[in-house]
């Protein structure tokens, strides 16, 4: 059974309650990208795939449901810690401080100076 | 007598007209209009004889299963033929490299409130592991799964 069979009602679901997806496959996971109409129409979507797969043990679909206008929507944010720096929080990513600092530089004048707190957008 | 006879022919003639109903051409009509009301796209229909053939490319199984469920549906059609093909599925590729995939999941678990984690990312496919409390075990998996990652391995427990 492919992927895709195992995970029809699913996708009929989605069909049905206007959620709009893509989908790709690995070589492990079907990938299901998508956006739902509603928060309700994302939790009906992971509660047919709780029912196909209990507890979503399996590992082979990768479930990447985003709510329609959501405030910022497909921005990463980072909150800041005490003791963070943004060289401190770019190894986290893997990215230099400089493009952190430039994603931010409507609310950091001083690179060496960040607030507990604070969110920040990350550019990945 | 006469005027019965008369009657007759004219309730026949007015039965026969019902009878043949739509032509195919109206049919296909109907059936295009009803595929586009219910968001179904790609799908060209033509009707011969009140027997209909799908064709085009669609996204998957269930589009071309909703497709023929569809046209059934529509008063005139006797029958489908659905030969609908489905668009091959692209290989899917990891949203970030690992480490910026990593970064964001440890951020996304944390917002969520999923301690007690640890996040591994090789080529785009992510391992977690450890034990999260039980009432937060559905946000936690549904937080990693929208990091844009390929893969997904789940190892976390449920906890307390």
């Amino acid at each position: 059974m492919s992927l895709q069979e195992k995970y029809q009602s699913l996708l009929e679901l989605a069909n049905n309650n206007g959620t709009t997806y893509e989908l790709s496959e690995s070589d492990s996971a079907l990938v299901v990208t998508g956006v739902a109409p509603s928060s309700e129409a994302k939790q009906e979507l992971w509660d047919e795939y709780n029912r196909i797969d209990p507890d979503y043990r399996t590992g082979d679909l990768v479930l990447n449901i985003t709510v329609g206008d959501a405030a910022g929507g497909g921005v990463h944010t980072y909150t800041v810690e005490p003791g963070d720096s943004l060289s401190k929080i770019g190894a986290k990513y893997g990215i230099a401080w400089k493009a952190i600092f430039d994603a931010n530089r409507d609310q950091i004048s001083n690179p060496d100076l960040i607030h507990p707190g604070q969110e920040l957008k990350i550019p990945i | 007598m006469k005027l019965k006879v008369l009657t007759v022919i004219t309730l026949a003639f007015a039965l026969l007209l019902s009878a043949c109903g739509k032509s195919d051409a109206d049919l296909a009509k109907a059936a295009s209009e009803k595929l586009g009301a219910e968001k179904v796209s790609g799908v060209s229909v033509v009707v011969k004889d009140g027997v209909a053939t799908l064709s085009g490319e669609v996204a998957d199984q269930t589009v071309k299963a909703k497709a023929e469920s569809v046209v059934k549906a529509v008063e005139g059609i006797k029958s489908v033929t659905n030969n609908c093909t489905l668009k091959p599925v692209p290989v899917a590729t990891p949203a970030a490299p690992d480490p910026a995939l990593k970064g964001k999941v440890e951020e996304n678990l944390k917002k969520a409130g999923c301690t007690g984690a640890t996040v591994e990312v090789v080529n785009g496919k992510i391992t977690v592991k450890g034990t999260v409390p039980e009432a937060k075990y559905t946000a936690c998996v549904q937080t990693i799964n929208e990091a844009g990652a390929t893969g997904f391995d789940n190892q976390l427990q449920k906890g307390k």
